[in-house]
């Protein structure tokens, strides 16, 4: 994903790819025509000094790779988590802050096209104040991604602290820290393990979390993470004083839940064809999209890659502000030390 | 004398077992993994009460596992794999686990029986007809194939550069796509079309299919593994009398259920292949590349193989084609309606 997103920014030219088995970064390497590889990260930054790094390992080195890679005067695109903690997240910002050089974090559906209109109609009183948020991240673990977890009792998302939650924690609540204004907001969380059966991990998750939202009034959170869905979900619930906003990731589509127009009985009458007429409309727009070829499955990431690399380029602020990555980071702390799970070690 | 299989919980792995202890080789060690589901092979030595079968549990991609694997064992069958799942997890099940096996048996001479595919050879500007056997080359483009046959190439290199080095006694089986009962895959052979949601587009479908039963292409790598005139050599696996892809599909479609077909004959489908490349190219991605010429004229042209060298070893077919195509459309008419058995 990265490496396919560089490839379409004029600003951007890949030197090199690293990874520590010598044939993973062969395979990389040849695939895209990249034209060198390393299995040593710092003979890569020693030799090729290049002037951003992108970390797509597993997040338990993110911290140490990261730290070396902002020593060398690199800026840095991390993948999320973007440490295993707050902590570690809190520390890389400072150092990134004191080197004066740029960091985000591979959100990947926070530019979602659906996503930054969401962020539009909020802003301008479309949708009101929000009273609730329901986000939802379902998907199949025996589908594409899970296998190699299952079948593999050392894989690095075992070792997580959060295991398979924290692997995709932050795309289920990074949206919810978004509309909500506390360091800190309330959290409960309830995990176990579902009968169509991962091994012996939990993959089930629901969090409940209470905060304030901008105008300083009560709102709440609903985050369901599940491991069993078929088809795929991906959403966000935004209900609003003035009405209900549905972000469909998956189709990257928008509609709202408006009050009905007429009264009584017509008023339900009216609603399925409002909503209809909404899905036309959004399907159309995705065509449109598609038809300019601007309609991938990673718009969004390709969104936050090109923001990111012109706010280098021009020393503009970065897409993605601290604050909020480090909320959302205190967030899964808070649900990973409530589910029980082991803290592994930070530096 | 003690074998090892590997993969040996899979589709063909199980086969290899069964057709192992049909040999008289009763001690062997099946590696698998924790998430692998055991119940073929308890099934196997179910009807094998003679059966010493040991599971080891691991990940071949560990070094640790690997030499674990490999202590005490005299002949090893590779059969483990990537099958699904991301470019780069197909790639350590495979290249990287094979790099680690490797590592783990340099130290001693053994037979290895490495399980490769017909899809290794870089057959793509030969022509139709052309009779593909053993000596021709590798595909020396891998980066232009799927991730699947790119990792099989790899993995083939790793081996054969072994074997230069006296390392291992190597034996290759390269078989056609495997069918029959019990084959997780319940799409069509990949080198008779691709589906696109529920409509079939074939390519080529005039052209005979390189199909392997399961339990032929089993008896040919236990043949291959226990014979000493293999060593060293490489060895085509295909059924006798295939269907083309048009027949599979007229079966698939009178057998399992009536799927909507078209059938391009192959300049239409290369034309097809050259469409889909350039708007992949043209549109960064937007949809995937999943035809492109090199591919389809590699892997749908029309060219022939056949199994004389197995032959030479004694290799049988033991499922004649007809009941081998009765049995896998049985079974893929049973998992249709939910009803695997």
């Amino acid at each position: 994903m990265h490496v396919q997103g560089l490839r379409r920014l004029a600003t951007a030219r890949i030197v090199a790819v690293c990874d520590r088995e010598p044939l993973m970064a062969e395979q990389l390497a040849v695939r895209y025509r990249i034209p060198k590889t390393y299995s040593d990260f710092y003979d890569l930054l020693a030799i090729e000094k290049p002037d951003v790094v992108h970390i797509a390992t597993p997040p338990q080195a993110h911290f140490s790779l990261a730290m070396d890679a902002l020593d060398a005067g690199c800026h840095l695109l991390v993948e999320k988590p973007l440490g295993l903690d707050a902590s570690e997240a809190a520390r890389i910002m400072t150092q990134a802050e004191s080197r004066g050089r740029k960091l985000t974090i591979g959100y990947t559906y926070y530019f979602d096209p659906a996503a930054r209109m969401l962020r539009t109609l909020v802003a301008q009183g479309v949708v009101g104040d929000s009273v609730h948020l329901e986000s939802f991240f379902g998907y199949n673990l025996k589908g594409a991604f899970g296998p190699s977890i299952l079948a593999d009792r050392d894989h690095w998302v075992r070792k997580l602290p959060g295991k398979l939650f924290h692997n995709l924690l932050d795309h289920l609540l990074n949206q919810v820290t978004e509309f909500l204004t506390d360091e800190k907001p309330l959290v409960q969380a309830h995990s176990w393990q579902n009968a169509a059966g991962s091994g012996d991990l939990p993959d089930e998750l629901r969090v409940t979390v209470v905060g304030n939202n901008s105008s300083g009034d009560r709102t709440s959170a609903y985050a369901t993470l599940s491991s069993h869905i078929r088809p795929a979900q991906h959403f966000l619930k935004y209900y609003g004083t003035k009405c209900i906003a549905h972000l469909d990731f998956d189709s990257s589509t928008i509609t709202l839940d408006e009050p009905p127009s007429l009264p009584g009985v017509l008023g339900r009458l009216e609603s399925p064809f409002v909503q209809g007429w909404q899905h036309i409309r959004e399907g159309g727009r995705n065509v449109f999209r598609f038809a300019r070829s601007d309609y991938h499955f990673f718009s969004g990431f390709h969104y936050l890659l090109s923001q990111f690399y012109d706010s280098i380029v021009n020393d503009q602020p970065v897409p993605i502000s601290y604050r909020e990555i480090l909320r959302t980071a205190t967030l899964v702390d808070e649900i990973v030390r409530q589910l029980g799970a082991p803290r592994t070690a930070t530096q | 004398m003690k074998i090892l299989v590997t993969g040996a919980s899979g589709f063909l792995g199980r086969a290899v077992v069964e057709r192992l202890l049909a040999h008289g080789e009763f001690e062997i060690r099946c590696f698998v993994r924790p998430s692998s589901d055991l119940t073929g092979l308890d099934e196997v030595r179910a009807r094998h009460p003679r059966a010493r079968l040991e599971y080891m549990v691991g990940n071949l991609a560990s070094s640790d596992d690997a030499h674990r694997a490999v202590d005490g064992i005299e002949m090893i069958f590779h059969l483990a794999a990537g099958m699904r799942g991301l470019p780069a997890s197909i790639f350590v099940d495979s290249v990287v686990a094979s790099k680690c096996l490797c590592d783990a048996v340099r130290n001693r001479l053994r037979r290895i029986v490495l399980l490769s595919s017909l899809g290794v050879y870089g057959t793509s500007a030969l022509g139709t007809d052309h009779l593909i056997e053993e000596g021709t080359k590798l595909d020396s483009q891998p980066e232009k194939r799927n991730v699947y046959f790119q990792a099989k190439i790899w993995q083939e290199r790793l081996f054969r550069a072994l074997a230069a080095e006296g390392r291992v006694d190597l034996v290759v089986v390269r078989p056609g796509v495997l069918y029959g009962k019990g084959n997780p895959s319940q799409g069509f052979p990949s080198r008779v079309g691709i589906a696109i949601g529920n409509c079939l587009v074939m390519l080529g479908g005039t052209h005979t299919l390189p199909l392997s039963h399961v339990t032929n292409c089993a008896e040919a790598v236990v043949v291959a593994g226990l014979s000493p005139t293999a060593s060293g050599r490489s060895y085509n696996v295909v059924d006798d009398d295939l269907p083309t892809g048009r027949e599979y599909v007229k079966g698939y479609r009178q057998k399992v259920k009536k799927v909507p077909a078209i059938d391009l004959p192959f300049p239409l489908a290369m034309m097809l292949s050259e469409l889909v490349e350039k708007y992949h190219a043209r549109s960064h991605g937007q949809i995937p590349a999943v035809l492109t010429p090199y591919e389809t004229s590699t892997m749908c042209k029309g060219h022939r193989f056949d199994n004389r060298n197995i032959k030479t070893l004694g290799w049988q077919q033991i499922v004649p084609t007809v009941e081998a195509m009765r049995e896998t459309f049985e079974y893929l008419r049973a998992s249709q309606n939910g009803h695997r058995r």
